[in-house]
């Protein structure tokens, strides 16, 4: 076997199969008895479970609300920076600057301007409007955690965007051109068709990393107020590392796991189309 | 249809397989303690990322030990955050360290896994003298009887209030209330609005955010006469009408007109000193720890900040505080290193190196005679935290503690946020904890 191979295997099937294998046991690291089998126990009582339920709702409700922002605001900037302007390379710089930084760093500072006294509240303040608790209000906090995320994951989108625009070939907008094609048809029928294959990466991408959103929120709310902001693996986490429940927060991860496989699948083949 | 079975898939699933199953064995019991002769090392873990703790330890505690007994300590300081999670995977490992430092709260999961060495022994080898010294710490360190866990020092929150507020109101500072209704009418003086009717400072700020929720309502229940689990820890006894007393109070602080609380779930527990609300000058009366205190008065020493004894509520015996033993250290079950391991601890809590400790880094000393040294004596706000060390009451022992008391952590902040009534809240949350300590029997 190839050194890569036993590479994958150790590290990356391995754990996997691990942790499938623990999602049919009690286990906590602290017993001396190790896993003990209880078969599908940990996933029947997920479907009864109020919190795993509403953590999902919330799962979803996060990545709905940050994705397709993210994605068509990040569409709209590399559509600015793909243009030859003095300093494009300092705004392409300035924007992909939120990805380099860390989202625990990137959370801390977010968490300093949505408290009392910090930056989103002076904003307000200057305009004689009363301040908010972003992130102690059940209606707020999530917005608040996503319109974060929006920011931070908007660089990475961008560059992808921008070299899959130009990886467009100018034929094909000439050829628009001269068949009479304005700005709105150039972007529905070229551009769009043309960034197809980046966008299912994107999007893909994207579900993925925002459906495990967890330093963020750890962070900025701890899953509060009221649960509000309680992601399946936040959940996955108290329930693992604050209750030494490794079995039941293992049925959680792989139930995870397949809702995510499920929707990036669904979310590929629509935007990339049934093809012969 | 043919299936053909390739010897590479084959073999390539049976690394996949094996290697999983090594891994579940990882998840057994750790290493048998090795007896033998002792190697003279020694590992330990304290909690927290304290500097100053850290210089302390490292740069004159341990050097100390050191040349006393010809031992090697290798002192490693884990963030409070990460430390259970590092302890449990080095448990899981048979990585764990010969003595550890934790929080009472985490103590008897530790014994229930018998991972901790029971220490009753090694305490009743003490002298008569010492055991009475440090009888108010070590009963914190105990789980049904037996000692597993030896505190540093004693920890506890009191109120304390700008006494110019006070004056400000037309109160007098020097008589503060002493029964909890008292408090909320003190605390409406002390209450200020703004035109929109926005409380800008508050009278009385208790802690609202995850955790601080838990603590502040076992402070007013067990001021209410209450406690928070039967004698025995097995069943939940917070839905009782002290319970509810306290909670309805907790609610009444920040809700409808009368309100004397802004900022319900905020953190101001865990603030900078600069942010504190009696620096920022948004509230007259907050419940601090003595360190969190000798911190704001150091670096403000122009505020006139003063401490309150536990109030009580009116009919019931005593005020009380959340308090007691503070973190402490703990034998590895697996040390092959014991004896050596309590020769440190006991050099710990040695009066000397104790009061070095607890002096370095703010915190009240676990010893009772300590309370005449100077360390104490000439330190006001520290005077005060040691008197009210008999009114100290702590958090049960019981497994599966840090999810009873998240548990009902979720239902006190429903009854905060008057989603549910507190007397709703609390039979649910009795509800679902006895569940849990059921379950962890």
């Amino acid at each position: 076997m190839a050194p890569a191979a036993v590479y994958v295997i150790v590290f990356h099937f391995v754990p996997v199969v691990y942790g499938f294998v623990l999602s049919f046991t009690s286990y906590s690291p602290l017993s001396r008895s190790g896993p003990e089998f209880v078969g599908g126990d940990h996933y029947t009582s997920l479907l009864s479970d109020p919190d795993f339920g509403r953590a999902l709702l919330i799962t979803g409700r996060y990545v709905l609300q940050v994705l397709p922002l993210t994605v068509a605001i990040a569409l709209v900037l590399a559509m600015l920076v793909n243009r030859p302007f003095k300093g494009v390379g300092f705004f392409r710089s300035a924007l992909y600057i939120p990805h380099i930084v860390s989202l625990t760093a990137v959370s801390m500072i977010w968490l300093w301007m949505y408290s009392q006294n910090g930056l989103f509240n002076e904003v307000l303040s200057f305009f004689g409007l009363p301040g908010q608790a972003w992130l102690l209000d059940e209606q707020t906090a999530l917005n608040a955690a996503s319109a974060m995320r929006i920011w931070k994951a908007l660089g990475s989108n961008m560059v992808l965007l921008l070299a899959g625009l130009q990886s467009i070939p100018k034929e094909l907008y000439e050829a628009a051109r001269v068949d009479g094609a304005g700005r709105w048809n150039l972007f529905r029928y070229v551009t769009l068709p043309g960034l197809r294959p980046i966008l299912v990466y994107v999007v893909a991408m994207d579900i993925i990393f925002l459906a495990q959103g967890f330093a963020e929120i750890f962070v900025l709310t701890q899953g509060g107020p009221l649960g509000s902001t309680t992601t399946v693996n936040y959940l996955i986490y108290t329930e693992a590392f604050q209750y030494n429940q490794f079995g039941s927060a293992s049925a959680m991860a792989f139930v995870l796991f397949a809702l995510i496989i499920g929707f990036s699948y669904l979310s590929m083949r629509g935007i990339s189309g049934r093809r012969n | 249809m043919v299936v053909v079975i390739r010897p590479r898939r084959v073999a390539t699933s049976a690394v996949v397989v094996a290697s999983a199953l090594a891994l579940s064995a990882c998840g057994s019991a750790g290493p048998e303690p090795s007896g033998g002769e002792s190697s003279g090392e020694l590992s330990v873990w304290f909690p927290g990322t304290n500097q100053t703790e850290i210089d302390l330890v490292t740069e004159q505690i341990v050097p100390a030990f050191e040349e006393e007994t010809g031992a090697t300590v290798e002192v490693t300081f884990l963030d409070w955050g990460d430390m259970s999670t590092k302890l449990n995977a080095a448990f899981a490992g048979g990585t764990a360290p010969d003595v550890f430092g934790h929080g009472p709260a985490a103590l008897a999961d530790f014994v229930a896994n018998e991972r901790v060495e029971p220490l009753t022994e090694y305490v009743d080898r003490l002298s008569a003298e010492d055991q009475d010294d440090l009888a108010d710490a070590m009963s914190g360190g105990q789980v049904n009887g037996t000692q597993f866990l030896i505190p540093l020092s004693l920890q506890g929150s009191l109120l304390v209030y700008n006494a110019d507020d006070f004056v400000e109101a037309g109160l007098d500072p020097a008589n503060p209330p002493a029964t909890w209704e008292d408090v909320y009418d003190v605390a409406s003086d002390l209450t200020v609005r703004d035109a929109s009717g926005t409380i800008v400072r508050s009278g009385l700020l208790l802690p609202s955010q995850p955790i601080g929720r838990q603590q502040t309502f076992a402070f007013l229940l067990h001021s209410a006469g209450g406690q928070q689990l039967t004698d025995d820890g097995a069943e939940a006894a917070f839905a009782s009408d002290e319970g509810q007393r306290a909670l309805d109070y907790f609610t009444q602080l920040f809700s409808g007109s009368d309100a004397v609380s802004a900022g319900l779930g905020a953190d101001y527990s865990n603030a900078p000193t600069a942010q504190q609300p009696l620096v920022l000058g948004t509230a007259s009366i907050t419940l601090l720890s003595p360190n969190s205190m000798q911190q704001v008065v150091t670096a403000y020493p122009e505020l006139d900040l003063r401490v309150m004894m536990p109030p009580k509520f009116e009919g019931a015996d005593d005020g009380h505080a959340l308090g007691g033993a503070g973190p402490g250290l703990m034998i590895n079950a697996d040390s092959a290193e014991k004896d050596l391991a309590w020769q440190f601890i006991q050099y710990m809590i040695s009066p000397d190196t104790g009061a070095e400790y607890t002096q370095g880094i703010g915190a009240i000393p676990a010893r009772a005679s300590a309370a005449s040294t100077p360390y104490v004596q000439d330190n006001p706000v520290l005077q005060a935290f040691v008197e009210a060390a008999p009114l100290y009451v702590t958090n049960p022992n019981v497994p599966g503690w840090v999810q009873v008391r998240d548990t009902m952590d979720k239902y006190i902040e429903q009854a905060l946020n008057e989603t549910t009534s507190a007397r709703d809240a609390l039979d649910r949350a009795a509800a679902d904890v006895d569940k849990i300590l059921e379950a962890n029997r």
